[in-house]
């Protein structure tokens, strides 16, 4: 078996259960062969493997019923721990030294950090990708193509045989293709992309991720209207790291487009910064 | 007859004259009772060399002037009493916060500033409505707002750091700064910005640059969808690269070639090189329109 024809029936053997074999055991048998004599197969088979395996881990965690994050929050609410906009009447020292609320901001910090961390891998997890690219026909798959393909593989990585691309995304944007590829309700998007080529990643607008969620509860405690602004910033920032996203997908090797892809990210981190001070 | 009609409407004169008393005297004593509600309060704080200045209100303008080298006067204008202002010095250290009570919103929590500092203190300002304008000083300034209109104007050799979701930043004559700026979705307008480094990053506003780019300076805009448009003399010593993933980009100057590893697009890219090069200016949009013209 070459190089090639192990490519070739790589998404077989990576949609397989762990226990499960090849329907045919000499296909399996020259497969494994070649794997354990080819130094870059190998390489790109435990790389896809472990891939495959963090995204499922990441499906089955961080998708929760939304119904579960509402009744957290009436719980955290009903501890006290989340409360409604009512300024406290004591008089307490600076600002700084006694934060009010702080207690519901806590966990913007780390998300805001994981955010990063998040923009950072999708940005710099270039060599799975570069390797795969090589070594497939370039052929073009539109962003509407991409979403149902890594449905297909729920670790998000998407079957290089298809020509896509091998991209482990950050969980919002996993969690945003996998909503696309679910929902077919087009919903109103506060940004209008210049460029038709992107207009197909602003047009869906997915459900909120955990993160978003956990956000929205937050800022829904603010004054209707600053909420408004917040949910309308943050869809809009969506916006761009998913048109990025899909971008980067048909473009691996664009490194500038990966960059802007990070600093979409800092844009949505900076926008849980700016909600975490406003309601400390 | 016509002597009764007189009377009737002499009558009907002295009782509109008399509602619209009543109705003057009610307006005025709202008024009153208006401005009785807004409070005025002002603090002084004896400070040495570079101190550190904080001032956090949720609602209101905060406004910074150069004033006495060892002293820090503020007025804070409360447009009413569901607001109070909490004031504390630590040393070299002064913090001033709005602290929001029971039934305060966006107008009674409301909380005006005005600073008076040293010109060489440490500045940070925080206000999500602002306004927020810093004039003629030379420390460090950070300024962050959710909305806040950001205005910095006359001020030199300092690090500046503005961070907005929404509000739009201007910066006029900066000299010698470090320069940070971040928004989300705000524009950002620099007229004669000079500095080590003066990075603008904005989301879906809109960057323009109206200077020369100064000398010996690293110059780095980047936006998303937004335009950047730099407007520079025809004197201007600069390396110019500038890049767009799906956005148009052109130019309207003479720019020497230049070798360089990056690749060039018609209509997506341009580099060239303009006097003897002193400065760096990167431009970046990833689907924003990017343009440098000559003044």
């Amino acid at each position: 078996m070459t190089c090639s024809e192990v490519e070739r029936v790589l998404p077989e053997f990576l949609d397989r259960a762990p226990d499960d074999s090849f329907p045919d055991a000499v296909h399996q048998a020259e497969f494994e062969t070649h794997v354990k004599s080819c130094l870059a197969c190998a390489d790109l088979v435990a790389d896809l493997k472990l891939i495959s395996s963090a995204a499922r881990q990441m499906v089955e965690s961080e998708e929760p019923a939304p119904r579960v994050w509402v009744r957290i929050a009436a719980e955290l609410r009903a501890e006290g721990i989340i409360r409604d906009p009512v300024p406290t009447p004591a008089r307490p020292a600076l600002v700084p030294t006694a934060p009010r609320r702080r207690w519901s901001a806590v966990w913007l910090a780390p998300v805001a950090a994981a955010l990063l961390a998040a923009g950072a891998y999708v940005v710099s997890h270039k060599p799975v990708a570069q390797v795969v690219t090589q070594q497939v026909s370039p052929v073009q798959v539109s962003p509407v193509q991409v979403a149902p393909l890594q449905e297909a593989t729920p670790g998000g990585a998407a079957s290089p045989v298809t020509g896509a691309n091998v991209v482990t995304p950050a969980p919002e944007t996993a969690h945003a293709q996998r909503s696309e590829a679910r929902t077919n309700s087009v919903r109103p998007n506060p940004t209008k992309p210049a460029n038709p080529e992107v207009a197909a990643a602003h047009a869906v607008a997915p459900s909120p991720s955990v993160e978003d969620q956990q956000f929205l509860s937050v800022v829904s405690t603010l004054a209707p209207s600053v909420r408004a602004t917040y949910e309308s910033q943050l869809q809009a920032v969506n916006a761009d790291i998913r048109e990025t996203q899909a971008y980067v997908n048909r473009n691996p090797r664009d490194a500038d487009a990966r960059q802007h892809l990070m600093d979409a990210y800092q844009e949505k981190a900076l926008l849980y910064q700016i909600a975490m001070d406003r309601i400390q | 007859m016509a002597s009764l009609l007189k009377a009737n409407l002499r009558q009907a004169d002295r009782q509109t004259a008399v509602v619209t008393l009543v109705l003057a005297t009610c307006l005025a004593s709202a008024a009153f009772a208006e401005t009785k509600a807004e409070t005025r309060k002002e603090y002084r704080f004896t400070v040495g060399r570079n101190a550190i200045i904080s001032v956090d209100t949720q609602f209101g303008a905060i406004s910074v002037k150069p004033g006495s080298a060892d002293e820090v006067v503020v007025v804070a204008t409360l447009k009413s009493n569901n607001v109070e202002v909490d004031q504390e010095q630590t040393g070299n250290r002064v913090e001033i916060a709005s602290h929001l009570l029971e039934g305060a919103d966006q107008q009674a929590g409301r909380v005006d500033y005005e600073l008076l500092i040293p010109p060489d203190a440490t500045l940070n300002l925080h206000s999500s409505s602002g306004p927020l304008l810093a004039e003629h000083l030379q420390g460090d300034l950070t300024l962050e707002g959710a909305d806040a209109v950001v205005n910095i104007r006359n001020v030199q050799n300092c690090h500046v750091h503005v961070r907005t979701m929404g509000g739009p930043i201007t910066l006029t004559d900066v000299a010698n700064g470090h320069i940070e700026v971040a928004s989300i979705s705000g524009d950002v307008r620099m007229k004669s910005v000079t500095g080590t480094l003066v990075q603008v990053v904005s989301g879906r506003g809109k960057i323009f640059y109206d200077g020369d780019f100064g000398s010996g300076g690293d110059y780095r805009f980047t936006t998303h969808t937004g335009d950047i448009e730099a407007i520079v003399p025809a004197d201007v010593s600069a390396d110019f690269r500038a890049h767009s993933v799906i956005g148009r980009v052109r130019h309207d100057f003479p720019l020497q070639p230049q070798h360089s590893r990056f690749p060039v697009e018609a209509g997506r890219s341009f580099l060239g090189t303009s006097g003897k090069a002193s400065s760096k200016v990167v431009l970046r949009s990833f689907s924003g329109k990017i343009r440098l013209k000559q003044r």
